[in-house]
């Protein structure tokens, strides 16, 4: 790409970014889950790997950034309660213990919406709190 | 880093732009199987003892790990899984390559809050906090686990065997609860089992002959782990030519409470365990009823998102009545440290990246009760104290 369409490039997303609508992380779903928020606990829980149907009984896909991306820093220690490492060892032990799956980890949020868009009974979360198309942000209470 | 982060939003906000070009296509659904696995290689290094290999004043290299582990999920409420691992542990484990564990797990009831399941198969036995992935050296609190109470001289027992578990669990106000109970046919067919149960390598081999197991915990919602593990396993010993001794029956039982309280970057861990042996029917070995008693005190500290310090106190008697080896002596004239064992360990960890993990760690150990026996044959040769430190590299894909 040419160095000025880069940098109009750029001067729109710096204009977006400034906007109001640019809030803090999301949790984002899949349509086809039910309800419209999802509270601190159950978050936990579902990261967890405790809880892994959804209230309808329907399998739960978690997906999650690189340990050390900074949204999932965010995402772990401001909604979750936990460090990146603590939620690292909870899923090795149930992984290769044989006990659940490990969560699929996707290179960006890029990545993330479109897994998540394209996966029925799918969790992720986002930097911000915008709407996407094919895709239901929960609101966490 | 600052650069990383910029080109980081960079890519980030350039991709919520073009999000909506239809390069992605409907395989991007959740996979049904995944493959992950590990290998690590370590160095030991000992004063007076050997461990793992000849490192008394030298360095051994015979300390290494690598597993394939892999899953599939043919159908929602059904598991396999299973791992291929290569360990060589000195002359205490020199089997290389072998099956680590292959099971089904079949969730017969599931709902958003209880769950309750089968597993079937050669199955990981529950047992206190880390013996599930005791081979995976990520999910240890050390490059050794605390020997007391994770004997690695008897671990054949412990770590896999043919066999079949109901599991439960549930997820409410109060926390998170989960039980196993189970049936297994237990491993006792191995030199350093033989050399804890037998005090030596005999001429005949003990066989399994069936194992209950049982283990309860509970998750509280202030970050604290409760848990208890009950094992009682029964092996017969089948004599061998020229034997002294008679077709005898071992039993193990055991015990086991763990406590850990998670504080912000702090973990505090605790594991006690009284394990009952018995031997009955050697002929020239005395009928024996013996209590061993192990406890250890850890703490961990992520000081910094990459790196952990751990320090910790491990102790282990072999016989709870006769905790510093006089009794023991008097009757055998073997060495009354070969009865018990302390342990100061202090460890550091760094996560270079999430793929590459390396450790050191320092022990310094007043005994010999858990010094595995393969790489020291002579009991007399064996000192009371010695210092052993370790290195570990372990890179996971």
């Amino acid at each position: 790409m040419t160095h000025a369409r880069f940098f109009f490039r750029q001067l729109v997303l710096l204009v977006l970014l400034a906007s109001p609508l640019a809030t803090s992380a999301g949790i984002i779903v899949h349509p086809s889950v039910e309800g419209r928020s999802i509270s601190v606990t159950s978050l936990r829980n579902i990261y967890t790997q405790r809880q892994t149907l959804w209230p309808d009984r329907r399998p739960i896909v978690i997906f999650v950034l690189p340990d050390n991306h900074p949204v999932h820093e965010a995402f772990a220690k401001e909604k979750l309660g936990l460090y990146p490492y603590r939620l690292r060892q909870t899923w090795d032990r149930l992984s290769f213990s044989g006990m659940a799956s490990t969560p699929i980890e996707v290179k960006d949020e890029n990545e993330m919406r479109a897994r998540v868009r394209a996966t029925p009974g799918a969790i992720g979360y986002t930097s911000k709190d915008t709407g996407y198309e094919g895709i239901k942000t929960l609101r966490l209470e | 880093m600052k650069a990383s982060r910029r080109s980081g939003w960079n890519s980030l906000l350039l991709g919520g732009l073009l999000a909506t070009s239809p390069v992605w296509a409907d395989d991007l659904a959740s996979p049904r199987y995944h493959i992950q696995g590990f290998a690590a290689q370590g160095l030991i290094g000992s004063t007076n003892n050997r461990f793992f290999g000849d490192s008394r004043d030298a360095v051994s290299t015979e300390f290494t790990e690598a597993g394939l582990h892999g899953s599939w999920q043919p159908l929602d409420p059904l598991r396999l899984s299973g791992q291929v691992l290569y360990r060589r542990a000195g002359e205490s484990d020199r089997d290389g390559l072998r099956l680590d564990y292959a099971q089904a797990d079949w969730q017969f009831y599931q709902t958003d809050v209880t769950q309750f399941g089968l597993k079937l198969g050669k199955v990981k036995l529950p047992y206190g906090l880390y013996n599930e992935t005791r081979d995976v050296p990520f999910t240890r609190p050390g490059i050794l686990l605390p020997q007391s109470v994770y004997v690695d001289n008897s671990r054949d027992l412990l770590l896999a065997a043919p066999g079949i578990f109901l599991h439960g669990a549930s997820v409410r106000e109060y926390g998170a609860t989960d039980f196993q109970l189970g049936w297994i046919r237990p491993n006792f067919d191995s030199e350093s089992v033989e050399y804890v149960f037998l005090g030596n390598t005999r001429p005949g081999g003990l066989k399994g002959k069936g194992a209950l197991g049982a283990r309860l915990r509970w998750d509280t919602p202030t970050d604290t782990t409760l848990m208890l593990t009950y094992a009682d396993a029964k092996g017969d010993y089948l004599p061998g030519s020229l034997d002294p001794l008679a077709a005898g029956e071992v039993r193990f039982r055991n015990w086991l409470a763990s406590v850990q309280q998670r504080l912000d970057t702090l973990t505090l861990t605790a594991e006690y365990a009284e394990p009952r042996l018995d031997l009955r029917g050697f002929g020239a070995l005395p009928d024996t009823h013996r209590v061993v008693q192990a406890v250890y005190l850890q703490g961990e500290w992520r000081f910094h998102p990459a790196w952990e310090l751990m320090l910790r106190h491990d102790i282990f008697y072999r016989d709870k009545n006769d905790k510093n080896g006089l009794q023991f002596q008097a009757a055998t004239g073997l060495p009354a440290h070969t009865m018990f064992a302390r342990d100061w360990t202090l460890g550091l960890r760094w996560d270079a990246t999430p793929s590459l993990m390396l450790r050191a760690e320092y022990h310094h150990v007043d005994g010999t009760g858990w010094l595995p026996g393969p790489d020291n044959p002579d009991f007399l040769s064996r000192e009371q104290r010695w210092n052993m430190w370790l290195l570990q590299a372990a890179y996971r894909f």
